[in-house]
């Protein structure tokens, strides 16, 4: 914001706006995502589906301490860790930080990655109770297939708007759904 | 400013390369806007050194959008 004393032409002030525009319209443009990003992310998201609905429906173990519990806890430790990782890589690599790329594209809060994980995590725990394995597999597929254009696709609408989708949720909104997501996993660890 | 609204947090030369200006002309701006509690400066570590990380506040989004209304104002009174 320019320190103008008096009131400004109107020339003065459309140039004013148009280079505030061109600036910030320039930083986002630069924006890089780093390597295998995309790949990573839909990789650790399938493994996390598959891992959590296999372990699931594993009925032959109770409680959580098992090959079945260990086998859900690695897929989520997997998708903490690549998610971390590819945080930190974004961070340093841009010199910047983008609260709406970590909520949105890493933590999935995007309403098409939210929606199609749910659906792809809800079919495949459905397929593991049925022992339809092949189905685990490709619902775990789609699932980080999905989650991983839905980061691409926020990435493109950033660039266009980026100061509409800059900032992401909220560290309370972003702290009740992770307490929810985890009190969802319990729930399903323990009711087995 | 307006490029703060781009980003939660921004390291101080990736906005001086952004800005194409001067280590001195950012620093003297940003030392100003943040006497008037318009942008937040931290220091932290990038790429190892340690340098500034700067993101705007509520109260600067909100100054910078009665800013820009008055400028569009003015312009559209010409139109």
């Amino acid at each position: 914001m320019e320190n103008m004393s008096g009131s400004p032409t109107p020339e003065e002030a459309a140039a004013a706006l148009a280079g505030a525009e061109a600036s910030r319209t320039s930083l986002a443009r630069r924006l890089v995502v780093p390597s295998f990003f995309s790949i990573s992310i839909g990789t650790a998201i399938a493994v996390q589906i598959a891992t959590t609905a296999v372990g699931v429906a594993d009925v032959g173990h109770r409680g959580v301490w098992n090959p079945a519990g260990w086998l859900m806890a690695s897929g989520l430790v997997a998708l903490a860790a690549v998610a971390t990782i590819q945080l930190i890589r974004f961070r340093r690599l841009n010199g910047l930080w983008l609260g709406g790329f970590a909520s949105r594209v890493v933590g999935g809060t995007a309403a098409a990655a939210s929606l199609s994980y749910a659906l792809t995590f809800g079919a495949a725990i459905w397929a593991a109770f049925a022992g339809a394995w092949w189905l685990v597999g490709l619902c775990s597929v789609v699932g980080g297939m999905a989650y991983a254009m839905s980061g691409r696709r926020w990435v493109r609408i950033y660039r266009g708007e980026p100061a509409a989708h800059a900032r992401g949720e909220s560290a309370a909104w972003l702290a009740a759904v992770g307490v929810l997501a985890l009190a969802g996993l319990v729930f399903l660890m323990i009711g087995r | 400013m307006t490029t703060l609204t781009a980003v939660s947090e921004v390291e101080f030369s990736t906005l001086r390369d952004n800005l194409n200006v001067s280590d001195s002309v950012l620093s003297k701006h940003l030392a100003a806007l943040a006497e008037i509690h318009y942008i937040n400066s931290r220091k932290g570590v990038h790429l190892g050194r340690r340098t500034t990380w700067i993101s705007l506040t509520s109260t600067g989004g909100k100054a910078l959008s009665e800013h820009v209304a008055v400028l569009r104002e003015l312009i559209a009174g010409v139109e």
